[in-house]
């Protein structure tokens, strides 16, 4: 990034980042009321306290000194504790506001977005990454609400304030202070931006670090089968030197900053007391002035290093802000009206459908075949070949280039997307539960079934007698990790979870890796009971559901390369017959 | 503890060298307030009086030349610190990183990958902390507090109590707060995990939860945690933060008892001058700068306990691998498993008992098996990851006990059942086993493993860097360049154990009948759960719940073993005999 694109505060990130505060605008009045409160503190205290110390200079003058003091004394005690309440109430005002309006409504927009974001966003994008700005850019844009209330604003003002009323106070004593001040806040935001490079750069070889131990560990028995634990050695200890040379130096630049600026600082007192000491002497001012002088240059450096460290800091809110916003900007999902229609008999119909992920590399060329009601479509290919493909046409995860797919002689282009869906019940390799009981996950695309309806489903799945033996039988709660139901038993649950939806037509994903033999029996009877009577799609492992398809479709590298029965195919002799061959042959 | 902090052994010049410059800046910070306060009672409040300008500028000067010392020594000293730091850091980190490859199999599994990585990120990470603050802080700051509290003493007594009882207090706040302030912390994490883990589950199910049309139900759910989750941590933020303004309002009121008090004693004459009032009220901020810093390591001391405690788990971990050096020793292939089985030191049932296994060299074999069959357990022991627990194996008659297991994964190559690949180029992954092949012999290995047509059509051949985990290829490209890596390794025995799950038929079987050519006569073990890839071997073994239920050829199995029929019912529907 250039220098001039850094200095450019207002751009259109930061005017964007200004209109969603608009809502909290009344919320950040009043913290900017109070940060003028605070400021008043900030000014009072030192004021009075100087006044005091003064007084205990001329005490010799008077003799009632202490009466004389306590008044004001006591107006002190009460700035402080104004200044304290009021600082927690500027801290209270801003949490409820950041944290629970402005970081919890945003975070509830994005929710809300995904809602309506294309599955080829969520495919192409990884979790983590929309996590990040969902959870990281948010909570970082939510500092910046801070920062620009309580570090700039305040900071501002407090230099404003303090500027002032040290020019009053004196301006030949106040001009050398207010030159110095800004000295001690160039180098030390020069350092901080030197220290922060470093920063940055620590944190990535951290990142690749901590990968290579992972990566390490994770391989362990290669790394041990392969003999190679000298080379993963020295290639950790050069990393994790280059890492702390790094780290060390980045460390050192930041620590230096707060010796500097209290060099400077009394750097600005020496230069006080002298020219102080000379007006006394020769130009009659008075001793207090000099004093008062003294206690505000002390208050001038801070604000201006907040305000310093508040101007670099926004930069990086606005990247935050950034991907926040690309992410709410999105182009949305188009869905048509969707109109009820009478039920559905499972007739499906694909006419000249063109499709592809991407442009330059065509997928699915004008296929073209009918499907009626009941029949049952074996897709077979290798492993990698796009069979999901049809599953995410079917399901409209995707939208055809062109041409139509009907079901019962309906263009689903005019159905909405929830009316398509309500059509199929679908049951993927990759088994989804959520957190919740094992009842709710049954009933996650029927909420209104009964607990009877929801076991008598279970009970066709042949899930209810493992179902009965967990700890709180239905109502225990399970998730994706939990161990307590295993890898085909959580296929089972997701064909009961079909079963309970009950829809007109079928996709179904047979592959089950990892099952034991015994479970996998259950899991073939199961999908084959809820075959019954269905519009079935099937990607198709078992030699049983390949042979008495109705149709299959053979994909090979995403395209359909073959269509037909199981006796047409392999009189063709072509892929099929090869895919077959070597499956069940030598 | 002791034997970490020995890693510090080698940088005590250093260490004592910049605690040396650290007390030399902390002697120089504290006596910055008296020359202040000389400058204002002598200097300015004298100035009226008569000519105390060449005492100003005097003053002034030695003031200059403190700050300066004071800002050079503290400068140094930090520079001095952070190299030992890292320095130590890093040593640490190697020892630990060798440590863990020194560990048995079970001893890493014990502890686990992720808890692993966590010792030498997180919790080195601390140990940093630690020492950069004992060498860079601690040390000055108890030098700082009673160097403070003498200065006081010195100016008045009586004031000087003053400060020591407010002490007590912050210190008792301090307490009081950093004892919750750390279940302030869980909560807040807590409540952040629980919400990531919401979001990653929904963008993991996004196509079912379409499917059924839950999106609102989805939302819902977010909301709800997103709700709970900002209450929570705005409870915790609040508590947190109250510290911060009581700890100045304390500051202060003592600042102002000291003026009145002060006041007061200057009344009665006691040789208090105005200016140590000012110096005194100057010291109550180093020292309460000094109990706030302390303050903030008591918060921290559980974490280094906890850090401490587990990084023992690695320098103190008794479950260390066989490290006999390696004799060179080539074996012929032969194998056999005499009675061996196999129990987990966690005591449940025996993952393979009473197996007998005789594999000639030259033999191409499987073992075939459902999950929990034992055969991953049986690749293990083959690898002289595990030893077995009864019974005994032996590599070409000579019980495997006996040898370094260096010796044996010489003479073994492997494909394991999670390909295992590193980040780095592709030569890189397949050179581990044979570091002087030539690119020719790379393409031939990944010819054999119908590998090199996927290689071929990257833009940079075998120069593609693979990601970490290798996520920048599919299961089966894995697979495929993890088979080519073994047997571009030369070695009289080769074991895959499940490394044929994610290829497709057609590919299986041109990868078999490539090995069956290139390695004629080598030792072959094949370990599996589908039957295609057993049937066609020359001898089958079949495991089921960790015993040994059948062996002979895939026709003689399924005559004479219900099990191995079973599974081949079962994959391949009966069809076809």
């Amino acid at each position: 990034m250039s220098k001039k694109e850094k200095n450019r505060l207002f751009d259109e990130t930061g005017r964007r980042l200004l209109k969603e505060l608009r809502p909290l605008r009344y919320r950040i009045l009043l913290a900017a009321v109070i940060c003028l409160l605070l400021i008043g503190c900030a000014v009072a205290g030192p004021t009075l306290l100087g006044n005091l110390i003064n007084r205990l200079y001329g005490w010799k003058d008077n003799p009632d000194l202490i009466r004389s003091m306590i008044p004001e004394l006591l107006i002190l005690f009460g700035v402080y504790a104004l200044e304290g309440l009021l600082s927690y109430g500027k801290w209270y005002l801003l949490q409820i506001t950041v944290s629970r309006y402005f970081c919890a409504g945003m975070r509830i927009r994005i929710s809300d977005k995904l809602r309506r974001l294309p599955i080829s966003y969520m495919d192409k994008t990884p979790a983590g990454d929309i996590i990040e700005r969902m959870m990281e850019d948010v909570g970082n844009m939510a500092d910046s609400i801070f920062d620009i209330v309580s570090i700039l604003l305040s900071g501002f003002l407090q230099i404003i304030v303090i500027a002032i009323t040290l020019l009053l106070t004196d301006w030949r004593l106040a001009i050398p202070v207010i030159l110095l001040a800004p000295l001690s806040v160039l180098l030390s935001t020069r350092m901080a931006t030197l220290g922060q490079e470093r920063w940055d750069r620590h944190y990535s070889l951290s990142g690749e670090l901590t990968s290579l131990a992972e990566e390490a560990f994770t391989n362990y028995p290669a790394t041990k089968a392969f003999n190679r634990e000298d080379v993963l050695q020295k290639k950790y200890e050069e990393l994790s030197a280059r890492h702390q040379n790094n780290g060390c130096l980045a460390n050192f630049l930041s620590s230096i900053v707060q010796p500097v600026i209290a060099c400077v600082d009394s750097l600005a007192y020496i230069v006080v007391s002298v020219v102080g000491g000379w007006l006394i002497l020769n130009r009659g001012v008075a001793i207090g002035t000099v004093v008062t002088v003294i206690l505000f240059a002390r208050h001038l450096s801070d604000p201006l290093e907040r305000v310093a460290y508040g101007l670099g800091f926004v930069q990086q809110i606005k990247s935050a802000a950034k991907r926040v916003f690309d992410l709410l900007d999105l182009p949305e999902e188009q869905d048509a009206e969707g109109v009820a229609e009478a039920p559905v008999r499972g007739k499906v119909e694909f006419r000249h459908v063109d499709f592809s992920y991407d442009p330059t590399r065509p997928l699915i060329r004008d296929l073209n075949t009918v499907i009626r009601p009941g029949q049952k479509i074996a897709i077979v290919g290798p492993t990698g070949a796009g069979k999901t493909t049809i599953v995410n046409l079917l399901m409209r995860f995707y939208d055809i280039r062109s041409g139509q797919i009907l079901i019962d002689g309906r263009d689903v282009s005019e159905m909405s997307r929830a009316e398509v869906r309500r059509l199929f019940a679908m049951v993927l390799q990759d088994t989804w539960l959520f957190r919740g009981t094992v009842a709710e996950n049954v009933a996650y695309g029927s909420p209104e079934a009964t607990r009877q309806d929801i076991i008598e489903a279970c009970d066709h799945a042949y899930c209810d007698h493992f179902i009965r033996r967990l700890p709180q039988g239905y109502d225990t709660t399970i998730s994706e990790d939990s161990t307590a139901v295993s890898a085909g038993q959580k296929q089972l649950l997701t064909i009961a979870r079909a079963l309970l939806a009950d829809r007109p037509l079928l996709i179904l994903d047979e592959a089950t890796s990892n099952v034991d033999t015994r479970t996998e029996l259950l899991i073939q009877k199961a999908m084959d009971h809820l075959m019954g009577g269905r519009t079935c799609f099937v990607i198709a492992h078992r030699l049983s559901t390949i042979v008495d398809a109705d149709l299959i479709l053979v994909i090979r590298d995403g395209q359909i390369v073959e269509q037909g029965t199981h006796e047409s195919l392999l009189e063709k002799k072509g892929f099929y017959y090869e895919l077959f061959r070597s499956q069940y042959m030598i | 503890m002791r034997k970490l902090l020995s890693y510090l052994k080698p940088y005590r010049v250093k260490i004592a060298l910049a605690t040396l410059l650290m007390a030399v800046s902390a002697v120089c910070d504290l006596l910055l307030p008296t020359l202040m306060a000389d400058v204002l009672d002598r200097g300015v409040y004298g100035a009226a009086e008569g000519d105390t300008f060449s005492y100003i500028v005097q003053t002034s000067g030695w003031m200059l030349t403190v700050s300066l010392v004071s800002l050079v020594s503290v400068i140094s000293g930090f520079w001095v610190v952070y190299h030992v730091v890292s320095g130590y850091v890093c040593d640490l980190r190697s020892a630990l990183f060798a440590k863990v490859h020194t560990m048995t199999l079970t001893e890493v599994g014990k502890v686990g990958t992720s808890n692993l990585v966590t010792r030498l990120t997180h919790d080195v990470d601390t140990l940093n902390w630690v020492i950069s603050s004992l060498c860079g802080g601690i040390l000055i700051i108890p030098l700082m507090f009673l160097g403070s509290v003498f200065l006081c003493m010195r100016k008045d007594v009586g004031l000087s109590l003053v400060i020591l009882g407010a002490v007590p207090l912050l210190i008792g706040a301090g307490l009081l707060l950093s004892g919750k302030i750390e279940r302030l912390w869980e909560i807040s994490d807590e409540f952040c995990d629980k919400q990531n883990d919401l979001v990653r589950e929904r963008l993991r199910g996004i196509r079912v939860i379409r499917a059924f049309d839950r999106e609102g139900y989805a939302h819902q759910r977010i909301t709800e945690a997103t709700n709970t989750m900002a209450d929570n941590i705005i409870r915790a933020n609040l508590q947190m933060e109250i510290i911060d303004p009581v700890a100045v309002f304390v500051l202060n009121v003592t600042a102002l008892l000291i003026v009145y008090l002060g006041g007061v004693r200057l009344e009665r004459g006691s040789g208090l001058s105005a200016g140590d009032v000012f110096a005194i009220i100057q010291y109550i901020g180093i020292i309460m700068g000094a109990i706030l810093s302390v303050s903030y390591d008591i918060v921290m001391l559980p974490h280094v306990r906890v850090a401490v405690r587990r990084l023992k788990q690695i320098t103190e971990s008794a479950g260390l691998e066989d490290d006999r050096p390696a004799e060179g020793l080539k074996l012929r292939g032969d194998i056999d498993l005499e009675h061996a089985g196999f129990t987990y030191p966690d005591g449940s049932l025996p993952a393979l008992s009473d197996v007998d296994m005789h594999i000639k060299a030259g033999q191409w074999v499987s073992v075939i098996g459902g999950t929990g069959s034992g055969k991953s357990t049986l690749a293990q022991l083959l690898l002289a990851f595990r030893q077995p627990t009864e019974g005994k194996l032996c590599f070409d008659g000579r019980d495997a006990s006996t040898i370094s297991p260096k010796d044996i994964r010489t003479n073994v190559s492997c494909a394991l059942q999670k390909s295992m690949l590193y980040a780095g180029t592709i030569a890189e992954n397949l050179r581990m086993g044979k570091p002087e092949a030539s690119d020719e012999e790379l393409w031939q290995a990944l010819e054999d493993a119908q590998a090199a047509d996927f290689v071929k059509e990257k833009p940079e051949g075998l120069n593609f860097r693979l990601e970490q985990g290798a996520t920048n290829i599919s299961g089966g490209q894995k697979q495929r360049l993890a088979i080519a890596r073994a047997i571009l390794k030369d070695a009289p025995i080769y074991i895959f154990d499940d490394s044929f799950s994610a290829l497709d038929f057609i590919t299986e079987a041109r990868v078999r009948r490539s090995l069956n050519e290139r390695l004629a006569g080598k030792t072959r073990i094949v370990i599996t759960q589908r039957v295609v890839s057993a049937m066609h071997s020359q001898n089958i073994f079949v495991l089921a719940d960790g015993a040994l239920v059948g062996s002979g050829t895939h026709g003689q199995l399924l005559e004479s073993c219900p099990i191995y029929r079973e599974i081949f019912l079962s994959q391949t529907g009966g069809e076809i005999a």
